[in-house]
């Protein structure tokens, strides 16, 4: 389930960020904190971006940062970061970083089926790139 | 009948069923009926399937590897860009 995942102390929104690299180290913030993920997973995450390009980018917007299950994951785990100014990267601005850390390949789908599901809806989208966490909450029934 | 599609990532923790949704999604909205599955890379090499969906960066690696047509898509949530892949598909394939 998402929420089990996705939290509102794992939600942050910000004016900007100088870099991507940056918005994923604080997107992960909640998680490094709760030790569900350890600095490893950080520049695993990072480093895969720079080795296999802007793949993370799933639609205008939106970037869903992650790397292999299990290296430097504690336990499954998602966390978000809105920003209100865009941040490029590797060509694509981006406004949602939603960092999944996933411990094999199969606990976290369920949840991240879910948010996709919502992530397509037109009026849903609408409301994450508005930023405003509480009725991002609200929408994913956090 | 139904087409047999692949959506193939690297990782294995869930971009392909992300893009497996878009792909069921976009085809519900054409009126096409679809079976998807999801695979990581390897297990993709030599499977049956009437067509890849992947990013770039696979595709390249399985077009050089695999026969079935393999059909590139960078943002896997994009209705708009996974549209255009399917149609791509489709005029290479008259409905059976």
């Amino acid at each position: 389930m998402l929420n089990e995942l996705l939290n509102r102390d794992r939600m942050q929104h910000q004016k900007g960020v100088e870099s991507w690299q940056e918005a994923i180290r604080v997107a992960s913030g909640p998680l490094l904190k709760e030790h569900v993920i350890d600095e490893m997973y950080v520049d695993a995450m990072i480093q895969s971006v720079e080795d296999n390009g802007p793949y993370i980018v799933l639609k205008d917007y939106f970037a869903l940062p992650h790397a292999a299950a299990g290296k430097g994951v504690y336990v499954p785990g998602m966390a978000l970061l809105t920003l209100e100014d865009p941040v490029d990267l590797k060509g694509n601005p981006v406004k949602i970083f939603l960092v999944l850390a996933a411990i094999d390949s199969s606990t976290h789908l369920e949840a991240l089926s879910q948010l996709s599901e919502q992530l397509m809806d037109d009026e849903v989208y609408e409301v994450f790139l508005s930023g405003d966490l509480d009725a991002i909450g609200n929408a994913l029934k956090l | 009948m139904a087409y047999k599609f692949l959506a193939v990532c690297g990782f294995g923790v869930g971009s392909s069923m992300v893009l497996k949704m878009t792909l069921e999604k976009v085809a519900r909205e054409r009126g096409i009926e679809v079976e998807v599955e999801t695979m990581d890379l390897s297990s993709a090499k030599g499977s049956g399937a009437d067509a890849i969906f992947t990013s770039q960066e696979l595709g390249d690696e399985l077009k050089r590897s695999e026969k079935i047509p393999v059909f590139p898509v960078k943002r896997y949530m994009d209705k708009e860009e996974v549209g255009r892949a399917i149609d791509d598909f489709l005029a290479t394939h008259e409905e059976v």
